[in-house]
């Protein structure tokens, strides 16, 4: 090392020392963005080589078009010798199935459950050789004997599936079985938000099953393309053949892709933007550290340059400290970033399988890293151009990093407002009132606190209040069933008509229970634009009784009601006409209203009128008599009759959004922690700082007789206020701004939902201000308590 | 006479530096009431301390310190401050003032403190001071719009404004010139010649010819005292010479 290295380096260590505490908070702060930021980048860079991955081995459709009823196999034929472009092609036969038309048993045990409560289509097919094939673990794609059936992992993780249970599918002539012998990853419909998941079985049972009835047979027509880029061409060319079999969704590579990186992403995009917050919080907190550190120094960086080192090189030595707390910082946010990643992706693992941690990971954590570690210092920069600025006399003079100009400006500054103030007059006190005074005085300092408490209160309220929002009793409107005490689900019985009437006897005969309704489900094919949709419609009297319509009304006679994502899918608004078949005969119904609903995947309907026969189940919505406890009432019929579920509506709200309600509920808390955590590092350091800049005022207060206890008690009174104005508004704003930030979520999540009401809860708004403006006190309090009986004639000094 | 403010065997020693610094060894003093006493001594020999110490801004760390009968070193932190408040005004050498308050506000901080329910009469009262003074044409400025001279001036009013029983004066006029040091020792006189009990630390022997008695500080002890009598301005010449001659012999 040259000497003036040395020099440098024992300048930068000696001053990282002097100030130790701040300089923590710092390398704190910077680490925490760094964490946050490499954490996304790295999830993100995850996903993206596992999808990669698994398409790799599972090689996806180029294109796809799916299609219920009958295919012109003639018309495909001629259609892909026309187009030299696809590599190769074959129609997928399926057979999809409700979630509760399937039912799991574990021989060994004896447990047993059905796969009622999930949301999504239950699609049965065999292995595809050429490509979109199925995989297992080993990346393999197995092809499963008769009696034999793969399920889709998603089941392995929500419902805990293993291999040797057994999977049940109710259809028409009876039940089928068989046992699950593994399971396996789908390219096409691995994403989160796909709404159908495919099940492998053999060719034979694959026929067999179609022929059993109950389900609803589709085709899915698959093209792999000699180059993916052809995919949206072909996809034009085959929109305009009227030939081809076409009335379902048409899907491109690209956007099996998009959904994928969406869906799963989500997490990842809200911690880089969490991240961002971070870092604007950090440089502003470096500005301020930067800044003071100057102010403090400026006597020796006059004497510096008045000996003629080059500003640039006085800078320099700022730079380097600064830059190392860096460089520290994030080293240690990556390491922490290294640590939380497989926490955070194990759901992608399941879904997309484990991509070897490849160097690419590594390097986007790296460039992660660099990108934090790049802003920091430029804020450092920008913040030492201070140093060029430092005139050598005021400097030595006047302790004083501002230039003559400057000065001038400042004190004519002070001078308005000290003659426009005025302690006479005052109330509530000259404390008080000299503490106001000082924190307009010094606004563009203090600023700080309230900017920092606002983001925190913010990034607090939000998930706490969408947590609220989804367990409010109100959500129930959003799940299309109508406030009721207890609700009893029968299904897929074999003797379902004589369980209804015994259930109905019961119920009627019980003068705990004040109504009941029973509505029958039905599946309804409906003539939509683009071909018939089997339609999950629940009919009975008032069916549609208490659910909010979003537009128009409930329904009435010859009327139907329609859930946004039916209303969508078969683009009827209300006051249109839909023509309903039902065997052989047809009917028309009037779509009345539209109501939102997140069950059964969005997809329901409701009908005024009797139950038809041949309905798939009943639902029993039961109203009670007053101070009759719906837990005990639910669990005495639900012990009665064994093939019933009959829940109080509160636990099947929460059953049926558990896993939604826990994801929040794990965020809201990492909020909170993670939001007064940051805030109180924040005040500590800007505390320390302005106790500091404050020394000469407090010793000055000391002097004319304000008690040490009131001189501190003033400071931790701004930093409460501030800190609360902060909090007050950060809370007040997550409350109004929550509901708009909702209402693109769920829109964009496509649930089902187009409009939630916030429902915030008042207690954690409050809670979190209160715990905020407390975290506040504390940190002020702390930092303040070893000053009491400091003498405090060293304040005074230099 | 009656005596103002009294110390006994006062001692200081900081442990913050290896070896602790005993910076006071034992001080006695005692100043009676009216009377005007200059503080001198080398540097370092503790002046200040001695100040800070007599002012209940710093414990000492041995001793007794008596205001009007009152022993400050066994009041509680918030009485102490009280008692600095209201009995014991306090002059620096830089003036201390609060930068976001006019000269008139800083001046009225104290006193307002001191009896927030007699706002009019604490006006008056400033009001009247800053007139004395000189320096009510520059009420409303702020404290860098105004001559180091008026500034000091304007200390010496904030001091005064809650009619302390003692005026402490730590080099007021150490970083002023001679002209404006002459404006800021005829405001001292000027106090002293009203009634008020005047310590004062300086080290410009024509400053300290203006008191009553001269107490000579070395290492933190009292090496000597003299009393010079009453002021005159008239013989101010000898009374520099005969003070200047005294110190001489002390080694100053
Ligand atoms: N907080 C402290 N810790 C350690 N030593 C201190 C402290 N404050 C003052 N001293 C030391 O005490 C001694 C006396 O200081 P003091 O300020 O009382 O001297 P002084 O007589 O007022 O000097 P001057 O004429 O320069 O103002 C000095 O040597 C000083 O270094
Ligand atoms: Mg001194």
């Amino acid at each position: 090392m040259s000497p003036a290295r040395a020099l440098r380096w024992r300048q930068v260590r000696g001053d990282l020392r002097h100030d130790a505490a701040v300089n923590v908070a710092l390398v704190v702060v910077v680490a925490l963005s760094a964490c946050l930021m490499g954490t996304g980048a790295m999830v993100m860079e995850r996903l993206l080589s596992s999808v990669d991955r698994l398409f790799e081995v599972a090689q996806p459709p180029h294109f796809l078009q799916m299609h219920k009823g009958e295919v012109d196999l003639a018309a495909l034929t001629r259609f892909a010798d026309r187009h030299p472009e696809i590599e190769s092609w074959f129609v997928e036969e399926m057979v999809g199935f409700d979630g509760a038309a399937l039912a799991w048993e574990r021989p060994a045990t004896g447990a047993s459950g059905d796969l009622g409560e999930s949301l999504i289509d239950n699609l049965f097919v065999a292995q595809n050789e050429t490509f979109d094939r199925l995989v297992d673990a080993a990346d393999a794609a197995p092809v499963p004997e008769d009696g034999e059936v793969y399920v889709p992992v998603a089941y392995q993780e929500s419902i805990g599936l293993q291999v040797g249970d057994l999977l049940t599918v109710a259809t028409s002539s009876g039940p089928r079985t068989w046992e699950v012998r593994g399971f396996v990853r789908d390219a096409q419909m691995a994403s989160s938000l796909s709404s159908a998941t495919r099940f492998v079985v053999s060719e034979s049972d694959l026929a067999a099953l179609t022929a059993a009835g109950g389900g609803q047979p589709e085709v899915i027509v698959e093209y792999l393309l000699t180059d993916p880029g052809l995919a949206s061409d072909l996809e034009r060319a085959y929109a305009a053949d009227p030939a081809l079999p076409k009335n379902g969704q048409a899907v491109t590579y690209t956007m099996i892709r998009t959904l994928h990186a969406i869906s799963d992403g989500l997490a990842a995009v809200a911690l880089v933007l969490v991240a961002a917050l971070l870092i604007a919080i950090a440089l502003l907190v470096i500005r301020f550290v930067v800044r003071g550190r100057l102010e403090d120094d400026v006597r020796q960086i006059g004497a510096m340059r008045a000996i003629g080192i080059p500003a640039r090189d006085i800078g320099r030595v700022y730079l380097t400290r600064y830059s190392l707390l860096a460089a520290v910082g994030c080293a240690v946010g990556g390491a922490l970033a290294v640590l939380a990643v497989p926490l955070l992706t194990r759901g992608v693992q399941t879904h997309y399988g484990a991509a070897a941690a490849g160097g690419r990971g590594t390097l986007v954590l790296l460039v992660a890293l660099a990108a934090v570690a790049l802003v920091v210092v430029l804020g450092c920069r920008r913040a030492l151009r201070l140093v060029r600025r430092v005139e050598v006399v005021d400097a030595l003079v006047h302790g004083s990093t501002l230039d003559r100009r400057q000065s001038r400006r400042r004190a004519r500054r002070q001078a308005r407002r000290a003659r426009r103030t005025s302690l006479a007059g005052a109330r509530g006190g000259v404390t008080r009132r000299l503490a106001l005074i000082d924190l307009r005085a010094d606004a563009r300092q203090w600023s700080l606190v309230p900017v920092v408490f606002f983001l925190c209160a913010f990034l607090m309220g939000l998930p706490a209040h969408l947590l609220s929002t989804l367990e409010s009793p109100r959500f129930l409107t959003y799940m299309g069933a109508p406030q009721v005490d207890v609700r009893a689900d029968l299904q897929l019985a074999d003797d379902l008509e004589a369980l209804r009437t015994d259930l109905t006897a019961a119920l009627t005969a019980d003068d705990r229970v004040a109504d009941v309704q029973v509505h029958a489900l039905v599946l309804a094919d409906v003539e939509a634009p683009d071909g018939r949709r089997t339609v999950r419609v629940e009919v009975g009297e008032g069916a549609a009784q208490g659910i909010e319509m979003i537009d128009g009304a409930a329904p009435g006679p010859g009327e139907i009601a329609l859930s946004l994502l039916n209303a969508e899918e078969l683009q009827a608004a209300v006051g249109d006409t839909l023509t309903i078949h039902e065997g052989d005969q047809s009917r028309s119904v009037v779509v009345s209203g539209v109501y939102q609903d997140v069950t059964s995947g969005g997809k329901t309907a409701k009908m005024h009128g009797d139950p038809p026969p041949g309905a798939t189940g009943y639902t029993f919505f039961v109203d009670l008599a007053e101070g009759v406890d719906p837990v005990a009432l639910a669990a005495s019929y639900d012990e009665r009759f064994e093939d019933v579920t009959v829940l109080p509506m509160t636990a099947y709200v929460e059953q049926t959004m558990t896993h939604v309600t826990s994801a929040f509920r794990a965020t809201a808390v990492l909020a909170t922690a993670f939001g007064l955590g940051v805030a109180t590092l924040i005040t500590v350091t800007f505390l320390q700082l302005r106790l500091a800049r404050e020394r000469r005022a407090m010793g000055t207060l000391s002097a004319v007789g304000f008690s040490t206890a009131e001189i501190l008690g003033q400071l931790r009174g701004k930093t409460a206020a501030t800190a609360a104005v902060g909090a007050g508004l950060g809370a007040v704003g997550a409350v109004t701004l929550g509901g708009p930030v909702l209402d693109v979520l769920v829109a964009s999540a496509g649930v089902g939902l187009a409009h939630l009401e916030l429902a915030p809860d008042p207690w954690v708004a409050t809670g979190g201000a209160v715990a905020l403006v407390a975290a506040a006190w504390l940190a002020a309090v702390g930092l303040t308590v070893r000053l009491r009986g400091a003498s405090t004639s060293t304040w005074l000094r230099d | 006479m009656t005596v103002t403010l009294e110390c006994r065997d006062l001692t200081k020693t900081y442990t913050s530096t290896d070896p602790p610094t005993d910076v006071l060894r034992g001080v006695d003093l005692s100043v009676r009431s009216g009377e005007f006493v200059a503080v001198m001594g080398a540097s370092g020999s503790g002046k200040s301390t001695l100040l800070h110490g007599l002012s209940g801004m710093d414990r000492p760390t041995g001793g007794t310190v008596h205001l009007e009968g009152r022993d400050l070193t066994a009041l509680t932190d918030a009485q102490m401050s009280r008692a600095r408040l209201t009995r014991i005004g306090f002059v620096f050498q830089q003036a201390h003032f609060l930068p976001n308050l006019s000269i008139r506000d800083n001046v009225l901080l104290p006193a307002l403190k001191a009896a927030p329910r007699e706002q009019r009469a604490v006006l008056e009262r400033v009001d009247a001071l800053l007139e004395r003074f000189g320096i009510a044409h520059v009420r409303d400025h702020a404290s860098t719009q105004v001559s180091g001279g008026q500034l000091q001036r304007a200390s010496i009013c904030r001091a005064l404004a809650t009619e302390p029983a003692v005026l402490l004066a730590d080099e007021p006029t150490g970083a002023l010139n001679s002209s404006m040091s002459r404006e800021v020792m005829d405001a001292f006189t000027d106090v002293h010649a009203a009634g008020t009990t005047i310590v004062m630390v300086t080290h410009d022997p024509a400053c300290a010819a203006r008191a009553d008695r001269v107490v000579y500080l070395r290492d933190g002890r009292e090496t000597g005292t003299r009393a010079l009598g009453p002021w005159h301005a008239e013989d101010a010449a000898r009374r520099e010479d005969e003070l200047l001659g005294w110190l001489r012999t002390l080694g100053f």
